[in-house]
C-alpha cells in the first residue's frame, strides 16, 4: 500500500506542484489548506505516514497545528513525521519547530521539488 | 534645556518613532515572505522544464532556462538578504543583556545552521577547536551569533568553489580571538578601505555577482566594539581574507 502524506499548505499553485511531485513519486496525497481542513483529516484517524507543513497558514500558523498534532490522543498520530516547509528561516522559528519535534525544517526557496521527494523518501521509504 | 513639557513631547515621539519603525520591519519581512513564495514556485517549475519533466527541450530553450534558474537563484538570494538585515538592524536596535557565552559552542551552532549553505556553494568549514579549555566570555549572544553568521556568510560566499574556511578560537591574555579564513580572491585595495562602511560593496564582489547589501560586516564591526572588542582582517589579492575579532573575557563592571 502506498505511503500517505498530508501536505497542509494555503497557497494552492505551490500545493498543486507539491501534490503532483509526490504523487508522481508513488505516494498517496492528501491536502489542507487551512487549519480547519488539517484537523479534520488528523482527526479522521486516516492513516498519515508523513506530514508536510508550511507555517504561514491564513487561520492559526503551523506551529499550532505542529502543537497538536504531537499531543493527539492517537499515538501514530503524534509519532508521524513533520517536515516544515516554509519560506520563514529564522532562528526563533527553527528553534521552535525543533523544540515541538520536527524530521526537517526545509527552506522552500532553497529547494527543489527532487530534493523534497528525496527527503520524503528518506524519511518513510517510497 | 528643555523643561518636563518638551521632554514628554520628545518621549512621545520617540516612541511613536519606534513603533512606526516595528511596524515598517514587519511589513518588509511580510512581503519578502510572499516574494519568496512567488520564487520558490517559479525555481521548482524551471527546474521541471529543465528536467525534461515537461517534453524535451531544444538546446536555445534549455539554455534559456538555465539562465532564467540562474537569475531566479540571484532573486532569491537578494530576498534571503534582505529578510537577513531587516532582522540584523532590528536586533542591533535592541539593548545588549550580557552573559557568559561558550564562544566555542556558538561557533558550532552558526557553523552547522551553515552547513547547508557551505554545501550548496561547494566550500568545506573547518573549525580547527582550541587545544585549551576557553573560558566563556561575557557577550550578549544573540548578537554574538549574528557576528559570526555575518562572517561565516561572507567566507562561504567569497571562497568560491572548492574554496575552504578554516575558524579558529583562541585564548590571548584576557581576550578570546575569533579568526575566519577563506580562500577567496581577498578584498580589493579600494574596499580594504571601505569595507567596515555601511552600504559598502566591494566593486569586485558586484563584478562577479556575489550578492550583499554591505550591512554585515558594518554592524559586526559594532558589535564587537560594544562589547570592548576589535574587528579587522588582512587580505591578499588571490590568497584570501582572514577576519579577527576579540572580546574581552570580562567586560568592564560586567556580570560574568
Amino acid at each position: 500500500m502506498a505511503k500517505m502524506v498530508l501536505i497542509i499548505e494555503d497557497d494552492n499553485f505551490l500545493l498543486g506542484l507539491e501534490a503532483k511531485k509526490l504523487k508522481k513519486e508513488g505516494y498517496d496525497i492528501s491536502t489542507a489548506v487551512n487549519s480547519e481542513e488539517a484537523f479534520r483529516l488528523i482527526d479522521s484517524r486516516v492513516k498519515i505516514d508523513l506530514i508536510l507543513l508550511a507555517l504561514m497558514l491564513p487561520d492559526v500558523d503551523g506551529f499550532t497545528i505542529l502543537e497538536k498534532v504531537r499531543k493527539n490522543g492517537s499515538k501514530e498520530i503524534a509519532d508521524v513525521p513533520v517536515i516544515i516547509f516554509s519560506n520563514l528561516s529564522e532562528e526563533k522559528d527553527i528553534e521552535r519547530a525543533k523544540s515541538l519535534g520536527i524530521s526537517e525544517f526545509m527552506v522552500k526557496s532553497n529547494f527543489t521539488l527532487d530534493e523534497l521527494a528525496a527527503k520524503v523518501k528518506e524519511l518513510i521509504g517510497a | 534645556m528643555a523643561n518636563d513639557a518638551e521632554l514628554k513631547k520628545i518621549e512621545q515621539e520617540n516612541q511613536r518613532l519606534a513603533q512606526l519603525c516595528s511596524m515598517k520591519s514587519e511589513m518588509v519581512s511580510l512581503n519578502a515572505h510572499q516574494i519568496k513564495t512567488s520564487l520558490s514556485a517559479q525555481k521548482w517549475i524551471i527546474k521541471m522544464f529543465l528536467d525534461g519533466d515537461l517534453g524535451a527541450l531544444t538546446p536555445e530553450q534549455e539554455n534559456l532556462m538555465q539562465k532564467a534558474y540562474e537569475s531566479n537563484d540571484r532573486a532569491i538570494e537578494l530576498v534571503s538578504d534582505m529578510l537577513a538585515d531587516n532582522k540584523k538592524e532590528e536586533l542591533a536596535e535592541k539593548k545588549f543583556e550580557f552573559s557568559p557565552v561558550d564562544l566555542s559552542e556558538l561557533i558550532d551552532s552558526v557553523k552547522f545552521d551553515f552547513s547547508g549553505e557551505a554545501y550548496s556553494h561547494g566550500v568545506e568549514m573547518i573549525f580547527l577547536h582550541p587545544e585549551e579549555d576557553i573560558p566563556p566570555v561575557d557577550a550578549d549572544k544573540e548578537k554574538m551569533r549574528m557576528v559570526l553568521q555575518n562572517l561565516l556568510d561572507n567566507a562561504i560566499k567569497y571562497s568560491g568553489n572548492h574554496g575552504k574556511v578554516f575558524i579558529t578560537l583562541s585564548k590571548k591574555d584576557d581576550q578570546v580571538q575569533v579568526s575566519v579564513k577563506d580562500t577567496g580572491v581577498g578584498i580589493s585595495p579600494e574596499g580594504q578601505k571601505h569595507i567596515f562602511e555601511k552600504f559598502y560593496r566591494d566593486p569586485e564582489a558586484e563584478k562577479k555577482e556575489i550578492t550583499g547589501s554591505g550591512i554585515g560586516l558594518f554592524t559586526a564591526k559594532n558589535v564587537v566594539e560594544r562589547h570592548g572588542g576589535k574587528i579587522w582582517f588582512e587580505s591578499r589579492p588571490e590568497a584570501g581574507t582572514t577576519f579577527f575579532f576579540t572580546i574581552p573575557i570580562r567586560q568592564k563592571g560586567g556580570v560574568a
